[in-house]
């Protein structure tokens, strides 16, 4: 049996506007999402911002009801059943909100576990475990609201793991976090996995769900688009070559000749500090870089390196578009 | 219900007890609620009341004291969900085996019993500042009445914290529902002074029966009267707990429904 099982999900959210004529206009989070997670994987769903991740992982965290389709969670349905659902899971949601920032962190995973109808012995014995391994023992006592992001995130993971759930659901665990916190966050995920954890992680990062997951859904405008290993995404792109060119402000329109020139797969722009990296896929490889250069003439181009893809783009091709991250 | 269950419950009311009483004694508006406006209110009150002589000192400690309770019921017991989702909790909390009702009744119980320390404020304000000596006619009478008071308190505080989430338009009224209560209650004069066609409405109010037990077994009278607010006081918490449960379920499908646990 999977340990998550998602069927033809679908999420409408109602918004209204106008002032004086107000009409309901419906928007489309999530789209005829189906995908299964096994015991013990670590499933990633990969997206742009809006894509329904979140909204996803709501419905799955028995937080939002589904407006189409089924979902079940080790078995039980999470419209029906989310009483049995609820003490087997934990999740986070990226960002600082969620704790109780006037409490102590020991306060904070005092009262989850309560929440949780942990046995008070076993809490005495959880909390110092786990400050520990989040690296907030000799910091616990101290209150929440004086703690940096990396910490409130990390007391996140403390009180998901509490009542050490079976499936967990991390929902950008990493945004906002400096890159020494973030690798930290992402060797958690991997020490949950090897516990043999069933993970369903969501993220915007490539390389992070290329460095973790076994297998990744790509969303984009509440669809999965492409559900794959990562390796296997990659082949969406073995076609390909990545040409990466340093430059510095490139107006839309130089961008729009680039789009039109012949064998041109896509192309997305990345801000490096002062200057930006544009990124060429093309199955030209090499030989397309004459033409981006004359392409480029009246713009300030630096470094040109021809590359293999990665998942990146793989990404890229998939969601479409240009980006800029 | 298992006792196991009842003691998980109870465990997790009293924890939900605990981190009350450690956020808000940081928090200025709940300690102006329940400590400074009682206060303001108590010495108003003796001002203009001192012509009826110093027993009535103690009518206006109790009633200055209920005034106290009102507003910590109408703003901290009726804010208790809104405010989970305002500080981001609400998902976190939702999302564990413990019902909601449970959590908020811990956190209820928490503000009423602070909510009584401006009874206290005003008994010291009065006794200590302006030297009146206060004695409480009937004590125990008058302490059964007050556990009787802070059982309907927090259970009427149960029925307003989902009926302020499932009802916005009623919340925009919370002001504007402080004063008119400390009149239709009788906290600090009698309702027989207000129009007759008022009075019915006091009775339908928990607060009136609680102000009304308390004056009498503090200020003296028939006994008979403390008596019947008592049954009054536990007849409408037995019906707040009952609705309340109702409409616990009916704010946790809403919020999954039309996505409102959390806030962006």
């Amino acid at each position: 049996m999977p340990a998550i099982e998602v069927k033809n999900l679908r999420r409408l959210f109602k918004t209204n506007i106008g002032v004086i004529r107000r009409s309901i206009k419906e928007v489309v989070a999530v789209d005829d999402v189906s995908f299964e997670v096994q015991p013990g994987e670590l499933f990633g769903l990969l997206g742009p911002n809006g894509a329904g991740k979140t909204t996803s992982v709501k419905m799955l965290a028995t937080l939002m009801i589904p407006s189409g389709g089924s979902a079940r969670v080790l078995g039980f349905d999470v419209v029906d059943q989310a009483d049995k659902i609820r003490p087997r899971i934990g999740f986070i949601f990226g960002g600082e909100r969620g704790l109780y920032w006037r409490l102590s962190a020991i306060d904070n995973l005092r009262y989850f576990a309560a929440l949780y109808q942990m046995d008070p012995e076993v809490t005495k014995k959880r909390i110092p475990y786990l400050l520990e391994l989040v690296g907030l023992a000799d910091r616990g006592k101290e209150k929440v609201e004086g703690y940096s992001r990396g910490m409130k995130q990390r007391l996140h993971i403390a009180r998901t793991l509490l009542h050490d759930p079976e499936v967990l659901f991390l929902d950008e665990p990493s945004i906002g976090l400096d890159p020494v916190a973030a690798r930290e966050m992402r060797q958690t995920v991997l020490d949950l996995q090897a516990q043999k954890k069933t993970i369903l992680l969501t993220t915007h990062y490539m390389f992070e769900a290329d460095a973790l997951c076994q297998r990744i859904g790509v969303i984009n405008h509440g669809r999965i688009i492409a559900l794959d290993t990562p390796a296997g995404l990659k082949k969406h792109v073995q076609d390909l070559s990545v040409i990466e060119i340093e430059v510095f402000g490139v107006p839309t329109a130089t961008i729009d000749r680039i789009k039109a020139l012949p064998g041109i797969d896509a192309v997305s722009i990345e801000n490096r500090d002062q200057k930006q990296a544009m990124l060429v896929q093309s199955p030209r490889g090499s030989a397309a870089v004459p033409d981006l250069m004359s392409a480029l003439r009246e713009v300030r181009v630096g470094a040109v390196v021809v590359r293999e893809p990665t998942l990146e783009d793989a990404y890229v091709r998939l969601v479409g578009g240009i980006s800029e991250a | 219900m298992k006792l196991d269950l009842l003691k998980k419950y109870v465990r997790v009311a009293a924890l939900s007890f605990e981190i009350t009483v450690k956020s808000t004694l940081v928090d200025g508006f709940i300690l102006f609620g329940i400590l400074f406006q009682p206060l303001i209110i108590a010495m108003l009150a003796l001002w203009m009341l001192q012509d009826r002589g110093g027993e009535y000192a103690i009518f206006v400690v109790v009633g200055s004291g209920m005034t106290g309770l009102w507003s910590t019921l109408l703003f901290a017991c009726g804010n208790s969900i809104t405010l989970e989702r305002w500080i981001g909790t609400l998902e976190m909390i939702i999302g564990v085996p413990t019902p909601l009702q449970v959590i908020v009744f811990g956190r209820n119980l928490a503000n009423v019993l602070q909510s009584l320390l401006s009874m206290v404020g005003s008994y010291a304000l009065i006794s200590i500042f302006f030297g009146y000596h206060l004695t409480i006619a009937q004590p125990l009478l008058f302490l059964v009445s007050l556990i009787f008071t802070v059982i309907s308190f927090v259970c009427f505080g149960l029925l307003l914290a989902p009926l302020f989430v499932l009802n916005p338009d009623v919340q925009r009224w919370q002001n504007g529902l402080e004063f008119p209560i400390y009149i239709l209650g009788g906290f600090l004069f009698p309702i027989a002074l207000l129009p007759g066609w008022t009075t019915p409405l006091s009775y339908l109010l928990a607060p009136y029966w609680a102000a009304r037990a308390l004056h009498v077994a503090s200020s003296g009278g028939d006994i008979n009267e403390v008596f019947l607010s008592w049954g009054v006081m536990l007849a409408f918490s037995a019906i707040y707990i009952l609705v309340s449960g109702r409409m616990f379920r009916l704010v946790i499908h809403r919020a999954r429904v039309d996505a409102t646990l959390g806030m962006q």
